[in-house]
């Protein structure tokens, strides 16, 4: 008997994902190209502000979606290394540390800004072929982020590093204290007046591009882009819902792979047929009895943002210990999780109600209510915190979560450092013993309540 | 007469201990390593088994926890060090509430329950704060054997202000208050508060519950463990022989599964019926082969003797 075997890999990950992975991979060839093909390109960050690019007739690059692909594969080094160049350092949120690596990037390859003695020759010109080269130019900067001081001034940052020549325009979210006597999650004064205090800046904001762009403003397209991205929104909503049952058909990985799609790709018919058939997949595998994890022993939850360069291996190594990740606020509670407010006729509310239901836009007595309702009806054994190192945002409540799920639902939790986008703050031996201590802990409660 | 083997391979340290099926201890030993070590854990496991005129196949079950538990030949169950600290720990001292485990690399709160087994856990979150490798980095910047750095820093009376818990930085800023002609009993003294201070940290998120038992080789520096007692308000226990709960506890938890009947399995998703239930109307901790020098409870600390400080402790 040996106890150092190979991992054995106990994943079932969804095969509809890959369809997904290619209509994104289209998204990103076309956006790279975007300039040959006569479109003006919006450089955003924050909520899903694409509908509305789409309607203007913008191509549209979000920060964090592109800082996630390139970790993802692997390749956020270099821009990394040239925002460090240029003065960011490594406690920077690595989202926006990549992001504005690729800028600088962007930037050097235009002979009109090269400058020799500004560079210390560490980041070469093979990394501006690879990256810069195909990140084009911004025309416009729109900041649409919420819960995060970081994300508001992402865009800002962006905008002096291109000499403040690229006009911007900032969209104000409020913070959700809920501290109001009738505050809760959707409800209350300070919901309503906030949603549509968003609303009239996003009918600013179309006003704005109007004017840089020359063109009418397509109302109608946004509506047909919003029908689409509301069924999408439910049909993923309905797909997670199935993800109840035990053992859980998909799990938060599957979701995760997932993520993408639902979050900036165009509104249209192919994003409706592809959670189509995600929910396809999952219910057939409900009716075949077919689990995402073989042999699924525990059921967890994980509160983090993605660990983008780490998600086939993460996905792995809870599998390899009988663990379904099954929820986590990343999937549960963002990107259009909230379909049915969305007014497909009028849809700017739904859509400004969407930018404020961020998950790091809550105050924690709506989070430990969106988090134990989420660990209750996944019915979960424990939480994972993935405490991202440079996502203050993220990580700042989550002691209070692991306190109260402790507390008030008897769930062990544990926490592991890592990054979004740098794998350099992740320590596997750390996520692996506290992880196999958590499990035995859970065997323990097993046993003595057997 | 069955016994078994718990080893504990952990990131400075290997520790194997013997019991028999009364749980009492056989043989216990330590060596201390540079790091993660096969042959260091070999020694160790060679030690105990010559002390209890053993050999390995006359072992009923073994299991191996700590960093290193993988590495360990012959173990045909892993459990991770904070199950088995607490097992350890509580059959040692019985109806200890919180074991706070503080080893060469990292760090650990434990709640525990009566029988031994884990409620809640904290651990420290990244680099060797307030871990053993810390106070190694103190007592090379002082210039101080590390056996005498406990007695330096009880000797010390200021509270300096230290403020890095990352043991490169903190080597920096002792320099600089060396530098700065500070007395050396102050510095130390001072660096011990702010761990503790750390660990106190650590504790908060599990809660403080009493009695507090503080084991892994820091429990060696009787300066840790004042500083920590100084800071938690309350009496902090020590067991005779602190770094060795860990194997302790894994060589139980080898002994429970063969006498409920289980065989000692490798994989954590069969391994439910493992857990022991202690038999609380049987004595605490005793131990058979170590010549007393593992009383059969624990030690209240206090500024006199503690149990010596040995890299090779090998007992009985």
């Amino acid at each position: 008997m040996t106890l150092t075997a190979a991992p054995t890999d106990r994943t079932n990950r969804l095969s509809t994902t890959r369809v997904g992975g290619q209509l994104v991979t289209d998204y990103w060839d076309d956006l790279f190209t975007a300039r040959e093909q006569g479109k003006q390109i919006v450089w955003y960050n924050g909520g899903a502000l694409n509908p509305i690019f789409q309607a203007a007739g913008l191509a549209w690059c979000h920060g964090e979606a592109l800082s996630a692909r390139l970790a993802a594969q692997r390749l956020e080094g270099p821009a990394q290394l040239a925002g460090a160049e240029y003065g960011y350092n490594s406690e920077l949120c690595s989202y926006s540390r990549t992001h504005l690596g690729c800028a600088v990037l962007t930037l050097g390859g235009d002979p009109l800004h090269d400058d020799p003695g500004s560079s210390t020759g560490v980041v070469g010109l093979h990394d501006r072929e690879n990256l810069a080269a195909k990140l084009p130019r911004p025309d416009f900067f729109v900041n649409n982020y919420a819960g995060c001081s970081t994300g508001q001034q992402w865009d800002e940052i962006s905008f002096r590093v291109f000499d403040k020549q690229v006009p911007i325009f900032n969209v104000s979210l409020p913070f959700l204290w809920g501290n109001k006597p009738d505050a809760g999650y959707l409800v209350g004064d300070e919901w309503e007046s906030a949603s549509r205090y968003v609303a009239d800046q996003l009918r600013e904001l179309i006003s704005w591009l109007e004017t840089q762009t020359g063109r009418p403003f397509d109302w109608d397209l946004l509506s047909e882009s919003m029908t689409y991205i509301k069924q999408a929104a439910e049909l993923r909503r309905e797909g997670l819902d199935l993800c109840k049952s035990s053992p859980a058909p998909a799990t938060f990985w599957d979701w995760i792979a997932s993520v993408a799609p639902i979050n900036f790709l165009p509104g249209n018919q192919a994003l409706v047929d592809y959670f189509q058939d995600v929910k396809d997949e999952i219910r057939g595998r409900l009716d075949a009895g077919v689990a995402a994890v073989e042999g699924e022993k525990y059921r967890l939850y994980f509160d983090g943002i993605m660990n983008w360069n780490k998600l086939g291996f993460l996905s792995r190594k809870f599998a390899e210990h009988g663990a379904a990740v099954v929820a986590g606020r990343y999937i549960q509670n963002a990107f259009w999780q909230e379909p049915q407010l969305i007014d497909p006729s009028d849809p700017l509310l739904g859509m400004a109600q969407h930018y404020l239901l961020c998950p790091t836009n809550h105050g924690a007595k709506t989070l430990d209510h969106l988090t134990l309702r989420d660990c209750e009806e996944y019915d979960v054994d424990g939480l994972v915190f993935h405490s991202t190192r440079t996502c203050r945002a993220f990580t700042g409540p989550q002691r209070l979560l692991a306190k109260s799920a402790q507390d008030k639902l008897g769930l062990p939790s544990i926490f592991f450092e890592g990054d979004v986008a740098d794998a350099s703050f992740y320590k596997d031996e750390i996520l692996e013993s506290r992880l196999v201590a958590m499990l035995e802990s859970i065997d323990v409660k097993r046993a003595r309540a057997s | 007469m069955s016994h078994y083997l718990g080893v504990d391979l952990g990131s400075t340290t290997a520790k194997a201990v013997v019991v028999g099926d009364d749980g009492a201890i056989v043989a216990a030993s330590t060596r201390a390593m540079g790091a993660v070590s096969r042959a260091g854990m070999e020694e160790a496991v060679a030690d105990a088994l010559a002390s209890a005129s053993l050999t390995r196949d006359a072992l009923a079950g073994t299991v191996s926890t700590g960093y290193g538990r993988r590495l360990v030949p012959g173990a045909q169950r892993t459990f991770t060090e904070i199950t088995c600290h607490a097992r350890g720990t509580v059959a040692m001292v019985p109806g200890a509430r919180l074991v706070i485990d503080v080893g060469g690399q990292d760090s650990k709160a434990i709640r525990v329950d009566d029988d031994g087994l884990v409620e809640e856990f904290a651990t420290n979150d990244r680099c060797a704060s307030g871990t053993g490798r810390f106070y190694e980095v103190l007592a090379r910047s002082l210039d101080c054997p590390l056996e005498d750095l406990p007695d330096l820093a009880l000797r010390g009376g200021a509270d300096l202000e230290v403020s890095s818990m990352c043991a490169t930085f903190a080597e920096t800023e002792i320099i600089s208050l060396l530098a700065q002609g500070l007395p050396v009993a102050d510095i130390a003294s001072s660096v011990h508060r702010a761990i503790a201070a750390r660990t106190l940290a650590l504790v908060a998120q599990v809660g403080r519950h009493t009695p507090v038992v503080l084991t892994g080789g820091v429990a060696l520096n009787r300066a840790a463990v004042h500083f920590l007692s100084e800071a938690l308000g309350t009496d902090v226990l020590v067991p005779a022989h602190p770094q060795i709960t860990g194997a302790y506890g894994a060589a139980l938890l080898a002994r429970d599964a063969v006498q409920r009947g289980q065989e000692v399995v490798d994989d954590v998703a069969d391994a439910d019926d493992l857990f022991p239930r202690i038999d609380h109307s049987s004595a605490g901790h005793s131990c058979a082969g170590c010549s007393g020098l593992l009383p059969p409870t624990s030690t209240r600390v206090d500024l006199g003797p503690i149990a010596p400080v040995g890299v090779h402790g090998q007992l009985g």
